[in-house]
């Protein structure tokens, strides 16, 4: 068993960073028009059908907005869910356009540095493709 | 409560309204700092074009924006934004009433303009409920806050339809019109409807890639 399912949460440490980007990301989350009109700046989004999963704005709202919405108390189930949404549903590559100007990659970036503080992320040479995440 | 919301409430939904605004803008200067490295924005080159020309290069410039990619909703939201901030301010019976009780009034428009641009306020509203219902992207990420959002944006101009036309008991309508109003100015500092300051923030202060000027502060 890989130590991404059996160590503990460290809430604390997490309400800790969430807590020191509260000023910049509460506002990003709380300006977002959920207007769209981010989607289609976003290639996996357009790659996978215009599936709304891959909407930047649903990716921001779906890993960092539930993390300050549950203030930090997550459980394993949670984290591993933003996982799938912050390192499978994004590469990171910038290019999202958000026309309130919310910058929506370092809201993903800051999604992964507090799953990484968990030791949540994807284990390359652990497993095989397929399921890395 | 009816001579309340007619009278300080008026004064007290401004005064939250401005104030709410300036502590929003104090804190955003507090959280963000000037940085010596600044994201160039994007630059057009100006070289001297024939009129032919200037227009393929304006056409050619759309291409990859979202009026290429959403021009219905890039136009509705493009004209509702312009009448949100047109319509109230320059109506007439609003500068009768600042005249009346500041002794200075704005420019007006005719009274059948800000009418028709009160519709078009009214139209552009259905149109985003009707993306927020059926549109499968924007229903995945609309909360119910979304809703009581557009309701706060939408009732003063509902509203002041009915009361212009005079439908409906025109004292309970112009009190619930009075009444949106105030609520709309509140709420704007603290809610969603804070992107009326955080756009021009966000677009020409923090430097980025798509700002719209220099940006030259950072988080």
């Amino acid at each position: 068993m890989s130590n991404q399912e059996t160590k503990p949460i460290d809430t604390k440490k997490i309400q800790e960073m969430l807590n020191r980007k509260k000023g910049k990301m509460k506002r990003y989350l709380s300006h977002c028009a959920h207007c769209s009109l981010c989607a289609e700046s976003c290639f996996l989004y357009m790659a996978h059908d215009k599936d709304p999963q891959y909407m930047p704005s649903y990716k921001a709202i779906n890993s960092l907005g539930k993390l300050y919405k549950k203030r930090g108390k997550v459980d394993r189930k949670h984290l591993s869910e933003i996982k799938g949404i912050v390192w499978r549903n994004c590469v990171l590559c910038g290019r999202c356009y958000c026309p309130v100007g919310i910058h929506i990659p370092s809201m993903i970036a800051f999604a992964r540095s507090i799953l990484r503080s968990q030791d949540v992320y994807p284990q390359l040479d652990e497993v095989s493709s397929e399921s890395w995440l | 409560m009816y001579d309340f919301i007619r009278g300080p409430l008026i004064p007290i939904a401004f005064v939250i309204f401005i104030l709410g605004l300036i502590i929003q803008l104090v804190q955003f200067f507090k959280l963000t700092k000037k940085k010596e490295w600044v994201y160039p924005p994007l630059e057009v080159k100006s070289e001297k074009k024939k009129v032919g020309q200037w227009i393929a290069f304006c056409f050619a410039s759309l291409n990859g924006t979202l009026w290429k990619t959403d021009p219905a909703m890039t136009m509705m939201t493009s004209i509702f934004h312009v009448c949100l901030i047109v319509v109230p301010i320059f109506l007439l019976g609003h500068n009768i009433l600042l005249d009346q009780s500041w002794g200075f009034s704005l420019w007006s428009l005719p009274e059948f303009i800000t009418d028709v641009l009160t519709l078009v306020v009214l139209i552009c509203v259905a149109f985003f409920l009707a993306r927020r219902l059926f549109l499968s992207r924007v229903r995945a990420i609309t909360t119910v806050t979304d809703y009581v959002i557009l309701l706060i944006a939408a009732a003063p101009f509902l509203t002041g339809y009915l009361a212009y036309h005079q439908w409906f008991n025109y004292n309970a309508v112009m009190t619930l019109h009075i009444l949106a109003g105030e609520v709309m100015l509140i709420t704007i500092p603290f809610t969603k409807l804070g992107h009326m300051l955080f756009f021009f923030l966000y677009r020409f202060l923090i430097g980025g890639e798509y700002s719209f000027a220099k940006g030259a502060r950072a988080w």
